[in-house]
């Protein structure tokens, strides 16, 4: 891929956040005016624990670059074991984004708890900073002729 | 007046056909009704007329067209719209039709793949080139029927069960609507399940618990003995009015030739992710892509590492 298109590349970024401990984190991130890249979208879903791995393949194949899964530290969780099960289903995604040809890396789980804005901040500059690195999604489906890789 | 009945097969077994025998004393029943127009595994009936005078491919008009088999070339991409043509109704036959089926593992290599492990690259091959002249070229992949042509329904299997196709045609021929089921094989499925958390994958030769001669409600659900089992991600109702899956009777896990119970989703991701909240790593299914999705390529599948 030329310099030039790398440039303009912009990522889509998916970042699914657990309602109790990430999305608190990131809206600590916000009213504490931590800066962080803006191609970031965020969902929030119940626990990080719910997230099927079908949820991020289709994150990818939709549009997505990049997905990031947040959930609270292990032993914090608010349903006591979920981010066990979401740590145990991040494992089973990689493989099958290995599986089905994505990059892996195009796929991460982080913990992040609710006083912990600043670092959901940087997290987040620093996922997009891979994503922009490895370049757009060769996968998105809707892809309009003539952009991405 | 007779319903017009053709038949086509492109990349298939025959065992699709063998099935329509198989439907036994009903198919008596069924044949008075029906006149066979086009059926190249029964009759000679030559696509571009007996002699190969036409220019134009021609299959006569009928009302109902059963097609088995996937598309691997330009042929059957032809054949098969030819036959949406001059079908009323036309019906995919078995697993292959229906999802891809077995050929459709073929998307897991690129063409080049194939021909070379073929014809070049196998050490008890002679290197004598590829077959390019008079036979008609590959399409880029395998394709599912309805891929290529709009189906008006579809009958899974491999082979898909006499029973289901005898039901099906008779409610053609009755002008009534036939439903598959849209329940998964563990609704059908009569073994016992315990809940039980299991951490390995068996190798299926190291035999399910079962006592011979004891009804199937007494044995333990074969997931749950530690065999991979694709009930859970597969189409049930092959087990037809008996209800009990065919591979159960046999005490054989369920392999997924019903395919998924959508074209929307992938039984490698589904059974992936349901493995993995119950504690199973999912290296521990080998050859994931093909193991998950043997009967449902035709979209799913393709070469690894080339994207």
């Amino acid at each position: 891929m030329s310099v030039a298109v790398a440039e303009k590349f912009e990522p889509k970024i998916l970042a699914l956040a657990c309602n109790w401990c990430s999305y608190a984190g990131a809206d600590l991130a916000g009213i504490s005016r931590c800066q962080y890249p803006a191609n970031v979208r965020i969902i929030r879903v119940m626990c990080s624990g719910m997230v099927h791995p079908k949820l991020v393949l289709q994150a990818l194949d939709k549009g997505a670059d990049g997905v990031v899964m947040c959930g609270c530290h292990i032993g914090d969780c608010h349903y006591q074991e979920g981010n066990v099960r979401a740590e145990r289903r991040a494992r089973a995604i990689s493989v099958l984004l290995e599986d089905l040809g994505y990059d892996p890396r195009r796929f991460k789980l982080a913990w992040v708890s609710a006083a912990e804005g600043p670092q959901f901040a940087s997290l987040m500059a620093e996922f997009t900073e891979v994503i922009r690195q490895l370049g757009p999604n060769p996968e998105r489906v809707a892809e309009p002729a003539g952009k991405g890789a | 007046m007779a319903v017009r009945l053709a038949e086509e097969w492109f990349a298939t077994c025959a065992g699709c056909e063998v099935s329509i025998l198989d439907i036994g004393e009903p198919l008596l029943d069924i044949l008075k009704q029906v006149e066979i127009v086009h059926m190249p595994i029964l009759m000679d009936h030559k696509l571009f007329g007996q002699a190969g005078e036409r220019a134009e491919m021609e299959i006569p008009e009928a009302d109902v067209g059963l097609i088995s088999g996937s598309i691997r070339n330009e042929e059957h991409r032809h054949v098969a719209e030819e036959m949406r043509r001059k079908c009323k109704v036309l019906i995919s036959l078995g697993s292959c039709a229906c999802h891809g089926g077995i050929p459709a593992l073929a998307n897991l290599g690129t063409n080049d793949d194939i021909l070379n492990l073929a014809y070049r690259d196998t050490i008890t091959t002679d290197r004598n080139g590829m077959p390019c002249e008079e036979i008609p070229p590959l399409t880029d992949r395998v394709y599912a029927l309805h891929e290529v042509v709009a189906v008006d329904m579809i009958l899974p299997g491999c082979p898909t069960t006499p029973e289901m196709l005898a039901g099906a045609l008779t409610a053609l021929l009755e002008g009534k609507e036939y439903k598959l089921s849209t329940k998964s094989v563990c609704d059908d499925c009569p073994l016992q399940r315990e809940k039980k958390v299991l951490s390995t994958v068996k190798r299926r030769l190291e035999g399910p618990r079962f006592t011979p001669g004891r009804p199937l409600s007494e044995m333990q659900c074969l997931m749950e003995q530690g065999y991979l089992c694709l009930g859970p991600v597969t189409r049930g109702g092959c087990g037809g009015s008996e209800r009990v899956p065919r591979c159960i009777r046999a005490y054989m896990t369920c392999e997924g030739c019903f395919g998924p119970l959508s074209t929307k989703v992938n039984p490698m991701v589904d059974m992936v992710g349901a493995l993995a909240t119950v504690g199973i790593e999912a290296e521990q299914i080998l050859d994931r892509n093909a193991t998950l999705n043997r009967f449902s390529g035709a979209g799913r599948l393709r070469p690894v590492g080339k994207r």
